[in-house]
């Protein structure tokens, strides 16, 4: 039987180990800060402009910023499935399974590793929002608990994106299908407008919507100060990289076989 | 006294269209180079997977040193080392990188580490190199690295897929060697695979052919190799009345030419041609040249399914290739 630290350590060196790639070669995280950083400069100064959407007396790009943030670590992690593919066409996932360390193991610790990556990338996002001018709260406590949130609901959408892989099994159509999931996941959400304006429908779709929660954990954190609905936020979280861990761990195998 | 260390009983696997592996049966003693030598598509990597609980057989029995497959397969994968036919060494980490992540994921202890990883390295010649990307490496280096990457664990049993494909021919003895040392030094059992004929015939201590997922013979090399009936050995002579005179001599002539060239099988050739050569002689017989052929492996093969080995090994080092190349467009 394996003991609970050897199965943690499984996780950390595989999230370790994505970090020493990073190091490697950190391009990767600024090619892809641009894209969010025109939301911010673009999207976030025009509607400021505009004055169009309810923020609850904050100013657009205070509301925006904690969206942006969730948003560069989903377009980060909703893509994971493609690394995963990857290795399994190179043949790295064929000797990863072949060692001791359990399939949900390797899958959460790949879902980590997806997670240093969205670290790295919502760091980015941030400095660029305190360049920016955008008042934020940012303390010790808080940034720590930007750091937990996106830790989290990096692991929840990599775990989707990897049990997508094994269905869809190319790298071509697993990216086909994050795009396809990123838009209805980014808009339905609280990311760029309160979920208090939209058609029933779409609230809907926002409310089992991770994306939503660590928005709105985020948010609460950076900008409103109102703590109130972090504990809701990390249990929708959590429970749904439970569910979305489990249905990666059991198809996992079928990437190989 | 030897024990088995690895036996197979039965082993199926089926997909929807084929059926990879039929009913293979055999087993491994400790410390034994073991090859399964078979054409592309022969079920080889399809039963490597299955011993190392990659993949679930059909059906059929595995045991690993006692641990059943099936059951308990992390056991397995503890004792086991593999090295893949495809890569399996990233190449957006080094070299030493590498073997600290294979090292602490199957739990060598911290305090050893170090030393086993600097061992390893050494042992492969790639100590100087450690710290470079493997995307830096050659084709050669690389496979040197994937095979320190298989030692990490110290395992009992070795299984190594095709593990000198695609290699040039001095790459390819580093690895000879690295494999008989292995058996020899820390007596570590090894399974390999192989398409080649030299390979196989030049390290393993038994060979089971397999063609469409059939184990068609098994045994050692010189074994196999004898039951294709013996030497092959031609002479040319253009004296009139020699096919009989070999005949006469008590020689098995099986073709026989208007040009005057003789074949005939003998067992031990080198030993034969000088007393041949003699009674030729003392007969009038004027020999022009004389040959000798000793089967190969690949005879043996022809024997038993009617086609060759050889012919198909292009596709594989095309596909090595390849997925060399692959890695480094991902740079
Ligand atoms: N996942 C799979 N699905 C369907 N067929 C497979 C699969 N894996 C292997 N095969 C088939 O099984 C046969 C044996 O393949 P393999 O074990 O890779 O052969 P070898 O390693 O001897 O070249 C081949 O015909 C191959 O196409
Ligand atoms: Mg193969």
């Amino acid at each position: 039987m394996m003991s609970l630290t050897t199965y943690l350590s499984s996780i950390l060196t595989l999230a370790e180990f994505e970090l020493r790639k990073l190091r490697h070669d950190s391009s990767q995280i600024w090619i892809r800060g641009v894209q969010p950083a025109l939301w911010l400069l673009i999207f976030g100064e025009a509607f400021s402009a505009i004055r169009g959407i309810p923020t609850g007396g904050f100013t657009y790009l205070q509301f925006l910023t904690p969206g942006i943030l969730a948003q560069s670590v989903m377009f980060v992690a909703i893509f994971y499935g493609i690394t995963l593919v990857w290795e399994r066409d190179l043949g790295l996932l064929n000797k990863l399974l072949s060692t001791p360390v359990p399939r949900s193991a390797i899958v959460l610790g790949k879902a980590l590793s997806a997670s240093v990556r969205g670290v790295f990338q919502a760091l980015v996002v941030l400095a660029l929002a305190l360049i920016l001018g955008v008042n934020l709260a940012v303390n010790p406590l808080s940034v720590l608990g930007v750091l937990c949130t996106i830790v989290l609901f990096g692991v929840c959408v990599s775990c989707l994106s990897m049990g997508l892989a094994p269905i869809f099994r190319t790298r071509e159509r697993v990216m086909g299908i994050g795009q396809l999931l990123t838009m209805p996941l980014f808009f339905a959400s609280n990311a760029i407008y309160p979920t208090s304006i939209m058609p029933d429908w779409l609230r809907v779709i926002a409310i089992v919507n991770p994306l939503s929660y660590a928005v709105d954990a985020m948010r609460a954190l950076l900008v409103t100060g109102d703590f109130s609905t972090i504990p809701q936020d990390i249990i929708a979280l959590l429970v749904a990289t439970a569910i979305l861990a489990t249905m990666a761990s059991l198809t996992l195998k079928r990437m190989v076989s | 006294m030897t024990s088995n260390v690895v036996t197979v009983e039965n082993l199926v696997k089926t997909y929807p269209r084929i059926t990879a592996v039929d009913s293979i049966s055999f087993k491994i003693d400790e410390g034994e180079i073991f090859g399964f030598l078979g054409p592309n598509g022969a079920g080889k990597t399809t039963t490597i997977r299955m011993l190392l609980t990659l993949i679930k057989p059909t059906s059929g029995k595995i045991t690993v040193f006692g641990v059943d497959a099936l059951t308990d397969p992390a056991k397995v994968r503890q004792i086991s080392g593999y090295v893949p036919q495809d890569l399996s060494v990233d190449g957006d980490l080094t070299g030493y990188e590498n073997l600290l992540m294979y090292s602490k994921l199957y739990g060598v202890p911290r305090d050893g580490r170090e030393k086993r990883i600097r061992s390893v390295l050494e042992n492969m010649g790639l100590q100087d190199r450690s710290g470079d990307l493997v995307n830096t490496y050659s084709g050669g280096m690389m496979r040197r690295l994937e095979l320190a990457q298989s030692l990490v664990n110290r395992p009992k049993v070795l299984f190594l897929d095709e593990p000198s494909i695609g290699l040039d021919p001095n790459a390819r003895s580093i690895i000879w060697d690295f494999v008989k040392n292995l058996r020899n030094e820390f007596g570590t059992t090894i399974f390999i695979t192989t398409h080649d004929m030299n390979e196989a015939d030049a390290l393993c201590d038994r060979i089971a052919f397999i063609d469409k997922g059939r184990l068609v013979a098994i045994g050692k090399p010189s074994q196999l190799k004898s039951t294709v009936g013996g030497d092959l050995l031609m002479i040319s002579s253009k004296t009139p009345g020699c096919g009989a005179k070999l005949k006469g001599l008590g020689y098995q002539v099986i073709s026989n030419s208007p040009e005057g060239n003789f074949e005939m099988l003998v067992s031990n050739g080198e030993r034969v041609i000088p007393r041949l050569l003699e009674d030729l002689k003392a007969n009038g017989m004027i020999v022009e040249s004389v040959a000798l052929k000793k089967p190969t492996l690949d005879d043996v093969f022809q024997k038993y399914t009617g086609t060759k080995i050889a012919e198909e090994g292009e596709t594989s080092v095309e596909v090595r290739r390849t997925r060399r190349t692959l890695r480094k467009l991902r740079r």
